[in-house]
C-alpha cells in the first residue's frame, strides 16, 4: 500500500461512494423486505397450523370465493405491471408516462383493496368474524395485514403521483420509484403466496375432520 | 433540494437538551443508548435484590407472591431488552462507524428514531408500576396462563405493547447497521479486513432481522387474543398454547445469541489488543460467529423438551443443540490461542474479557448438560437453569460489555477509568456472580424449581440460598465500585490520549473523544488490524505519524442537520402502541387512541421524508434528495 | 506528534483522590494463594461440592428411586464428568495463557502468529466426537425412557393426572384390575415395583408434573395428552412439584407420593370411598358442607365425580368472578397425611386456618378467591367458629 510514511493512509472519494456501489436506500429496503418475509412467514405458518381447526363453521369451503378472489388477485398483479411502466418513464422523464402509470397502479391497487373490502363484509354478513373461530381468527390477519401492506403502498404511491403533478419526479428520482416498485413487487409476490394457500389450497378446507392438533377427547374443554 | 416542501426548518442548537433531542450524530446517540440502557441495568439488578431478598431463607414474608412474580419478570424483561440489547446497541453506535472509517451511519435520522422508540418502548413498560398492572407471567409470558380468563388485568398488555414498541426499535437499528457495514466502510475494507467486532455486530443485525418479526407475530396474536376476543391461543376456541412456545422460542433462541455475538465481538478485539498480538485464526473466528448464527435457529424446541414433542423431535433437537457448543468451543480456544505466546497486559479490559472467557465457559457446559434432552427432565424449569442464564448473561454478556466499557471509555469521554478502582470492580463482581449463581447449580439439581416465591425448610436449599443472596451484597458492591469509578474519572480522569493501549482498530487513528466528523479524510484501509501496520511501519521507518486533522479544515466538512421528526414519529408509534390499553364501549372501534398515534406517526414520517437536507450533504448518507 | 489539546497524553494524572492499594493487595493475596492454602482451598471446594449435591434432600435429583430417574442420572453424571473435564483442561489452559504470557518489563513485541490450521480442525473435530458419541447416547436413552420396558407389559397401572390451579387430581381409571374408579387429589398411592403409565392433562393453564426422585418432569398441556411413566424401587413418600409457572401460588402447588406394597394398595383400594362413620357432630358438619358453608359447590366427598358436574365447575370458575371452581375430591380426606397440595399437614389446627382464611396458608388459591363464604370484607369465613370445627370433626371423618 502506498502512502508516506509518518502519515495515517487516506482517500478521496467523492460524495456518493458505497462500499458495494449500492445505494443506501435501496439496500434499507431490501434488509426490510427480507425481515417482512419472515413476519409473513409468521403469519402464514399460523395460518397452516391452523388449517382445519375450526370447531365451528362457517369453514373455508362455506364462503371462499375462489373465481372473485382470482379477479382482483388478476387485478393486483396486472398492477405491479403498471408500476415496471412507471419506472420507466420516471426513467425516460415521460412525465405523461410518469402520471398515468402510476395512477393506474394506485387504481389496481385500490380496486384490490375494494375487493378485500367486499370480502371482509360478505363473509361478515355470512357470520364469519374475526373470534367466530379458527379460520377467520387466521384469515382476517393474515390477508388484514397484508391488506395493511398495500394501503401503505397506496399512501406511497399517492404521495409519488402527487410529485409526478407537480413535475418533481424525473430520472434524478428514478431510485425513489425504484423503492417504492421494491416494495410493490414484493406486496404483490405475498399475495401470490397467500392466495395459492388459502384459496387454492385450503379454500376447500371443511370442518375438523382431518384430525385436531387438539386431542379428540380433549374436545369437552370447557367454553 | 425540495424547498417548496418544506414542512419546517431544521433545528439548528447544537447544544443544552434540545440539542439532545433532535441529534442525529451517532455518538450522541451512542452515548444515550449507554446511559439509559445502564440505567435500566441498575434497576433491574435492584429487582433481582428484592427476589434474592426474599429467598434468602425459607418462609420469607418480604414481598407478597405476587409481587414476586412481578419481579422476575420485570427482572429479565429488561435485563435482556432494556439493559443488554440497548448496550450493545449503544457500542453499535459509538463504535461501528468509528471502526469502519465512515462519518455516521448510512441513515443518522433512523438511529435517533430507534433510540427514541427505545426509550418510549421502555417506559411504556415500566408506567405498568405506575398504574398497578404489572406483568407477571415470566419474560417469556407462556400462553395461555397470559391469556384474559387467566391474567385478566393489563400487566400482559403492557408487556406485549411494550416489547412490540422495543421490537421497533430494535428493527431499526438493526437495519441501519446492516446498510452501514456492507455499504460505508472506508476504501480497503474489505469483508475480511472487518474487525471482528464490526462482524459479530453485522451478524447480530441480520438475526435481529429476522428474529424480531416472528416474535412481533406471536405479540400481535396474542394483544389480539386479549383485545378482540380471537383464539390464536386460547383453548376454549381450539387454539394451542403450544403454538405460542415455538414462536417465542424461534425468536428466543436467536435472541440469546443476539445478547452474546456483540459481546464476543467486544472480547475479541480487547483480547488481541492486550497481548499485543493478533486475533488468533481471524477467519475461522468469523466463519464460527455466522455458523452459530445460523445454527442459532435449528435449536429452539431445547426449551420445550418438556412440552412433549415426542422423542422424535428432542432426539433432533438434542443433537443440534449440542453441535452449536463447537462452533463456540472454537471462538474460545481461538481466544486462548491469541493469548498463548502474547505479552499480556492485565488492564481492567483484559480482566473482564478474560473473566468473560472463563465464566462463559461455564455457562456453556451447563448449556450442553440442558441439551441433553433425557437429563434436562430433571433440569428444566429449576435454579440449574437459572444458574446457566446468569452464566451466560452475566458471566457472557455483562462482562462482555464491561469489558467495552473500560475498553472504549477513553475514546468516548478521552479520560481513562481508574485502573485501581476498576480491578476492585472486577474482582467484587467476579467472586460475587460466582457466590451468588455457583450454589444456583446445586440448588436445581437438589430439585429446587425456578419462579417460586418462597420453599419451606424441610427441602433442604437454605443455605445455598443464604449464599447465594449473600453473594448479591458482592456483586452490588462490585457495580457500585464501576459508579464511583465512572462519576470520578468521567470529568477528572487521567486524559487518554487518542491511542491509550496501543490498540490495532481504527477508531483509535482519531482524537479522544472523536470530532463530530469522526474522520477528517476518508481513511484508506491498508489491512487487518490497520493501525498496528501503520504504526509499525512508521516506528521500523522512523517518522512520527501527523494527525488527520493536520490535512482539512473541518468548518468545510457538513454533518447532517439535527431533525425534529424521529422523536416526533417515534411518539406517534408509542400513541399506537399505547393506544390498545384504553379500550372505548364503542361499536366499531374498541380503540381510537391508535388512530391517532398513526395519525402521528404518519405525519412525523412526512416531514422526515421532505425535511430539507443539510446545506450540502456529506458523502453518503440519507440525508440528500 | 500533532494532537488536539484534550487528547495530550503526557498532562499529568488528574486523579485527585489517593491511589487504591491494589497491587498490594493482589500481592499478598497472591502470597496466600500459595502452597498450603491451596491445597486447603481445593479441598474446602469439593468438600464443599459433595455437601451441595444433597441426595437426601426430599426432592434431589441424585436421590433416586427408580429406573427412570436413575437413567436420566446416570446420564447427567458421566456428562457431568466429562464437563468438569473440558472445564479443567479449558481453564487451566486459559490460566496458564494468562500466568505464564504475563508481560513483564521490556518484553519485545511477542511472535505475531495469526493461527494454525492443524491446531484449529484438532481442536474443531474432537469437540465434535465427543459430543456426537453423547447425542447418540442420549438420543437411544430418549427413546428407551418413551415408553415402560416391554418386561411391564400387562402389569402397569394407569392414572390420570389433570392439572388445576393449584393442584393436582388423581384419577384410576382402574384401580385394581376389574375397573373400580378411584378419583382423589394431591396424594398419588402406587405399589412398589409396578411401571405406573400416567396421562397428563390440564383444564386450565399449562403445568409440569415431576417427582425428582422418580422421574423427570413432562408439562400438562391443556390441549394435548402427554404420557409419563415411573417405576418405584421402594416403599415411602417421594414428593413431587408443579415445575411449569402456572401463576400466583405456583410455588406451592405439590403433591406427595405414596409408594405402597401390592397389599397396602390393594386394601386401599378395595376400602375407598367407603361411607364414614359419622358421630354427632361431624354430622353437624356434614350439614354445614353441604348447606351454610357451601363447600358440595366444588367439592365431591362421596366417591368419584360425575363429569357433568365436573365441567359445571370449570365453566363457571371461567365465567364468572366469584362462586365456584374445581376442587379436589375429598373423598378419604382424612387418610391423607398432607392439604392444600401438599402443603402442610393435616390436622384440626391447620384445617381451622385453612377453613377460617385460606389465604393464610396459600396466598391466590382459588377456594378463597371463590367460594362466596370468603367474600368478606377481611376475608375470613362468614362461617362461625362452632361450624368450622363442626366441619372440621366431618372433614377428619372422612375415611
Ligand atoms: C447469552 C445467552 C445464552 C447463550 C450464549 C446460551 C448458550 C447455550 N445454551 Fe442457553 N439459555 C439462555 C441463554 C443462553 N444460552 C437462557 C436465557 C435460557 C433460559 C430461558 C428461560 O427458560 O428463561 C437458556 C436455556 C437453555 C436451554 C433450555 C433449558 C431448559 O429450559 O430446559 C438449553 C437446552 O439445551 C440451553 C442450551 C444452550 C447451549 C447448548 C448453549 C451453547 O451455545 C453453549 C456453547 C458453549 C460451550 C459449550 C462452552 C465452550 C466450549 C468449549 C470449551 C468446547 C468444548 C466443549 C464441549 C466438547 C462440550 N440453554
Ligand atoms: C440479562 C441478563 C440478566 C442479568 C444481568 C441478571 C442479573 C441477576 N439476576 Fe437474573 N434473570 C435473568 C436474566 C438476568 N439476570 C433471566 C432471563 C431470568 C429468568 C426470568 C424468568 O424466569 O422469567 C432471571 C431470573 C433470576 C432469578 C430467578 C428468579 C426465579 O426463577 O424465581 C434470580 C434469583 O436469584 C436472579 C438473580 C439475579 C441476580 C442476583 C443478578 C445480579 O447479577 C444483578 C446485579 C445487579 C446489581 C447488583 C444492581 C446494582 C444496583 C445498584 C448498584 C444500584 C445503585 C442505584 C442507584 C445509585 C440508583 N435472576
Ligand atoms: C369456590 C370453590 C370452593 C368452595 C365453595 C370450597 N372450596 Fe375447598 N377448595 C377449593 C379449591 C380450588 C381448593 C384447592 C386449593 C389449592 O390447593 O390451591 C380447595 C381445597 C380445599 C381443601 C384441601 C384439599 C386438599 O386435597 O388439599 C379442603 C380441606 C377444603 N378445600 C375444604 C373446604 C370446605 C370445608 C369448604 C366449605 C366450607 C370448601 N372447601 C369450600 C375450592 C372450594
Ligand atoms: Cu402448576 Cu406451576
Ligand atoms: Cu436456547
Amino acid at each position: 500500500m502506498a502512502y508516506a510514511s509518518g502519515q495515517l493512509p487516506t482517500t478521496d472519494v467523492d460524495h456518493t461512494y458505497t462500499t458495494t456501489g449500492l445505494n443506501h436506500r435501496k439496500l434499507l429496503m431490501w434488509t426490510f423486505l427480507s425481515s417482512d418475509c419472515l413476519f409473513f412467514g409468521a403469519l402464514i405458518a399460523t395460518y397452516m397450523v391452523y388449517r382445519g381447526q375450526s370447531l365451528v363453521g362457517p369453514y373455508p369451503i362455506d364462503i371462499i370465493d375462489i373465481p372473485l378472489t382470482t379477479i382482483s388477485t388478476f387485478v393486483l398483479l396486472c398492477s405491479s405491471f403498471a408500476m415496471v411502466q412507471a419506472l420507466a418513464a420516471t426513467n425516460r422523464n415521460d412525465q405523461r408516462g410518469i402520471q398515468l402509470w402510476l395512477l393506474a397502479t394506485i387504481l389496481m391497487g385500490a380496486t384490490f383493496i375494494g375487493f378485500q373490502i367486499y370480502e371482509f363484509n360478505a363473509f361478515r354478513m355470512e357470520g364469519l368474524k374475526i373470534d367466530t373461530n379458527l379460520f377467520g381468527t387466521t384469515f382476517f390477519t393474515l390477508t388484514g395485514f397484508h391488506g395493511a401492506h398495500v394501503t401503505l403502498g397506496l399512501v406511497w404511491l399517492t404521495i409519488l403521483l402527487i410529485m409526478g403533478r407537480k413535475g418533481k419526479l424525473g430520472p434524478a428520482q428514478s431510485l425513489d420509484v425504484e423503492i417504492a416498485g421494491l416494495y410493490w413487487h414484493f406486496v404483490d409476490i405475498v399475495w401470490i403466496v397467500i392466495f395459492t394457500l388459502l384459496y387454492l389450497i385450503g379454500g376447500f378446507d371443511a370442518g375438523p375432520t382431518a384430525g385436531l392438533l387438539i386431542e379428540p377427547s380433549l374436545l369437552s374443554l370447557p367454553t | 433540494m425540495a424547498t417548496a416542501t418544506n414542512v419546517m426548518a431544521r433545528p439548528a442548537s447544537a447544544s443544552g437538551l434540545w440539542s439532545w433531542i433532535t441529534t442525529v450524530d451517532h455518538k450522541r446517540i451512542g452515548i444515550l443508548y449507554g446511559v439509559t440502557a445502564f440505567l435500566f441495568f441498575l434497576l433491574a439488578g435492584i429487582e433481582a435484590g428484592v427476589i434474592r431478598m426474599q429467598l434468602a431463607v425459607p418462609d420469607n414474608t418480604l414481598v407478597s407472591p405476587d409481587v414476586f412474580n412481578q419481579m422476575f419478570t420485570m427482572h429479565a424483561t429488561a435485563m435482556i431488552f432494556m439493559a443488554i440489547m440497548p448496550m450493545s446497541s449503544a457500542f453499535f453506535n459509538f463504535i461501528i462507524p468509528l471502526a469502519i472509517g465512515a462519518r455516521d451511519v448510512a441513515f443518522p435520522r433512523l438511529n435517533a428514531f430507534s433510540y427514541w422508540t427505545f426509550l418510549f418502548g421502555a417506559l411504556l413498560i415500566h408506567f405498568s408500576f405506575v398504574v398497578q398492572q404489572v406483568p407477571d407471567a415470566g419474560w417469556f409470558s407462556y400462553a395461555n396462563l397470559s391469556e384474559k380468563p387467566f391474567s385478566s388485568g393489563q400487566g400482559i398488555d403492557f408487556w406485549a405493547l411494550g416489547l412490540q414498541v422495543l421490537g421497533v426499535a430494535s428493527l431499526a437499528a438493526a437495519f441501519n447497521f446492516v446498510v452501514t457495514i456492507i455499504n460505508m466502510r472506508a476504501p480497503g475494507m474489505s469483508l475480511m479486513r472487518m474487525p471482528l467486532f464490526v462482524w459479530m455486530t453485522l451478524v447480530t443485525s441480520i438475526l435481529l432481522v429476522l428474529a424480531f418479526p416472528v416474535i412481533t407475530v406471536g405479540l400481535i396474536e396474542l394483544t389480539m387474543d386479549r383485545a378482540f376476543g380471537t383464539s390464536f391461543f386460547n383453548t376454549a376456541g381450539g387454539g394451542d398454547p403450544i403454538l405460542w412456545q415455538h414462536l417465542f422460542w424461534i425468536f428466543g433462541h436467536p435472541e440469546v445469541y443476539i445478547l452474546i455475538l456483540p459481546p464476543m465481538g467486544i472480547v475479541s478485539e480487547i483480547i488481541p489488543t492486550f497481548s499485543k498480538k493478533p486475533l488468533f485464526g481471524y477467519p475461522v473466528m468469523v466463519f464460527s460467529g455466522i455458523v452459530i448464527g445460523i445454527m442459532g435457529w435449528a435449536v429452539w424446541s431445547h426449551h420445550m423438551f418438556t412440552v412433549g414433542l415426542g422423542p422424535v423431535a428432542n432426539s433432533v433437537f438434542t443433537i443440534t443443540t449440542m453441535l452449536i457448543a463447537v462452533p463456540t468451543g472454537v471462538k474460545i480456544f481461538n481466544w486462548i490461542g491469541t493469548m498463548w505466546g502474547g505479552s499480556i497486559e492485565f488492564k481492567t479490559p483484559m480482566l473482564f474479557a478474560i473473566g468473560f472467557v472463563a465464566l462463559f465457559i461455564v455457562g456453556g457446559l451447563s448449556g450442553v448438560s440442558h441439551a441433553v434432552s433425557p437429563s434436562d427432565a430433571q433440569q428444566q424449569d429449576t435454579y440449574y437453569i437459572v444458574a446457566h442464564i446468569h452464566y451466560v448473561l452475566f458471566g457472557g454478556s455483562i462482562f462482555g460489555l464491561f469489558a467495552g466499557i473500560y475498553y472504549w471509555f477513553p475514546k468516548i469521554t478521552g479520560r481513562l477509568m481508574h485502573e485501581g478502582l476498576g480491578k476492585l470492580n472486577f474482582w467484587l463482581m467476579f467472586v460475587g456472580m460466582n457466590i451468588t449463581f455457583f450454589p444456583m447449580h446445586f440448588l436445581g439439581l437438589n430439585g429446587m424449581p425456578r419462579r417460586i416465591y418462597t420453599y419451606s425448610s424441610d427441602f433442604g436449599w437454605d443455605w445455598l440460598n443464604l449464599v447465594a443472596s449473600a453473594g448479591y451484597f458482592v456483586l452490588f458492591a462490585g457495580i457500585v465500585a464501576f459508579l464511583v469509578n465512572f462519576f470520578i474519572t468521567v470529568k477528572n480522569g487521567k486524559l487518554a490520549g487518542h491511542d491509550p493501549w496501543d490498540a490495532p482498530g481504527l477508531e483509535w487513528t482519531i482524537a479522544s473523544p472523536p470530532p463530530v466528523y469522526n474522520f477528517a479524510k476518508v481513511p484508506q484501509v491498508v489491512g487487518l488490524d490497520h493501525y498496528w501496520l501503520v504504526k509499525r511501519r512508521a516506528a521500523a521507518e522512523g517518522h512520527p505519524i501527523t494527525e488527520a486533522e493536520a490535512y482539512v479544515d473541518p468548518e468545510t466538512i457538513h454533518m447532517p442537520s439535527p431533525s425534529y421528526w424521529p422523536i416526533v414519529t417515534a411518539f406517534g408509534v408509542l400513541v399506537l402502541a399505547a393506544g390498545f390499553l384504553i379500550e372505548f364501549p364503542w361499536p366499531y372501534i374498541k380503540f381510537p387512541v391508535p388512530i391517532i398515534g398513526g395519525i402521528i406517526s404518519f405525519i412525523g414520517v412526512l416531514g422526515w421524508s421532505f425535511e430539507p437536507a443539510a446545506p450540502e450533504a456529506h458523502h453518503g448518507s440519507e440525508d440528500h434528495h | 506528534m500533532l494532537l488536539s489539546p484534550p487528547d495530550r497524553a503526557d498532562s499529568p494524572a488528574q486523579v485527585s483522590f489517593r491511589r487504591f492499594p491494589m497491587n498490594n493487595i493482589l500481592k499478598s493475596t497472591k502470597q496466600w494463594f500459595q502452597g498450603k492454602h491451596l491445597l486447603a482451598l481445593g479441598i474446602l471446594a469439593l468438600s464443599l461440592v459433595l455437601v451441595a449435591c444433597d441426595a437426601n434432600a426430599k426432592q434431589s435429583t441424585f436421590g433416586t428411586a427408580g429406573p427412570v430417574a436413575e437413567k436420566q442420572l446416570l446420564l447427567f453424571n458421566v456428562l457431568m464428568w466429562v464437563m468438569v473435564a473440558v472445564f479443567v483442561l479449558v481453564e487451566g489452559a486459559l490460566l496458564y495463557a494468562a500466568i505464564r504470557f504475563r508481560r513483564r518489563p521490556g518484553q519485545p513485541l511477542p511472535k505475531q502468529t495469526h493461527g494454525n490450521t492443524v491446531l484449529e480442525l484438532t481442536w474443531t473435530i474432537i469437540p465434535t466426537i465427543l459430543i456426537l458419541g453423547l447425542g447418540i447416547w442420549s438420543v437411544t436413552t430418549l427413546f428407551e425412557l418413551d415408553k415402560p420396558p416391554a418386561s411391564a407389559a400387562g402389569n402397569t397401572l394407569d392414572v390420570t393426572v389433570t392439572g388445576h390451579q393449584w393442584w393436582f387430581e388423581f384419577e384410576y381409571p382402574n384401580a385394581d384390575g376389574n375397573g373400580t374408579v378411584i378419583t382423589t387429589a394431591n396424594e398419588l398411592r402406587v405399589p412398589v415395583g409396578r411401571a405406573v403409565e400416567v396421562l397428563l392433562q390440564s383444564d386450565d393453564v399449562i403445568h409440569s408434573f415431576w417427582i425428582p426422585k422418580l422421574a423427570g418432569k413432562v408439562d400438562m398441556v391443556p390441549t394435548r395428552n402427554n404420557r409419563l411413566w415411573f417405576l418405584a424401587d421402594e416403599t415411602g413418600t417421594f414428593y413431587g412439584q408443579c415445575a411449569e409457572f402456572c401463576g400466583t401460588a405456583h410455588a406451592q402447588m405439590k403433591f406427595l407420593v405414596q409408594v405402597l406394597t401390592q397389599e397396602e394398595y390393594d386394601a386401599w383400594v378395595a376400602g375407598f370411598g367407603q361411607t364414614p362413620q359419622l358421630s354427632a357432630a361431624a354430622q353437624a358438619g356434614q350439614q354445614v358442607f353441604n348447606g351454610a358453608g357451601g363447600c358440595v359447590v366444588c367439592h365431591t366427598v362421596n366417591g368419584s365425580d360425575n363429569p357433568a358436574i365436573v365441567a359445571g365447575r370449570m365453566q363457571g370458575f371461567l365465567n364468572t368472578e366469584v362462586g365456584i371452581a374445581p376442587g379436589p375430591n375429598m373423598t378419604d380426606l382424612a387418610t391423607r397425611q398432607t392439604f392444600a397440595a401438599g402443603l402442610i399437614d393435616l390436622n384440626r389446627e391447620n384445617l381451622r386456618v385453612w377453613l377460617t382464611n385460606p389465604e393464610d396458608i396459600k396466598p391466590g388459591n382459588h377456594m378463597a378467591s371463590r367460594a362466596t363464604i370468603y367474600q368478606t370484607a377481611d376475608g375470613r369465613t362468614s362461617l362461625t367458629q362452632t361450624q368450622v370445627s363442626a366441619l372440621i370433626e366431618y372433614l377428619l371423618s372422612l375415611k
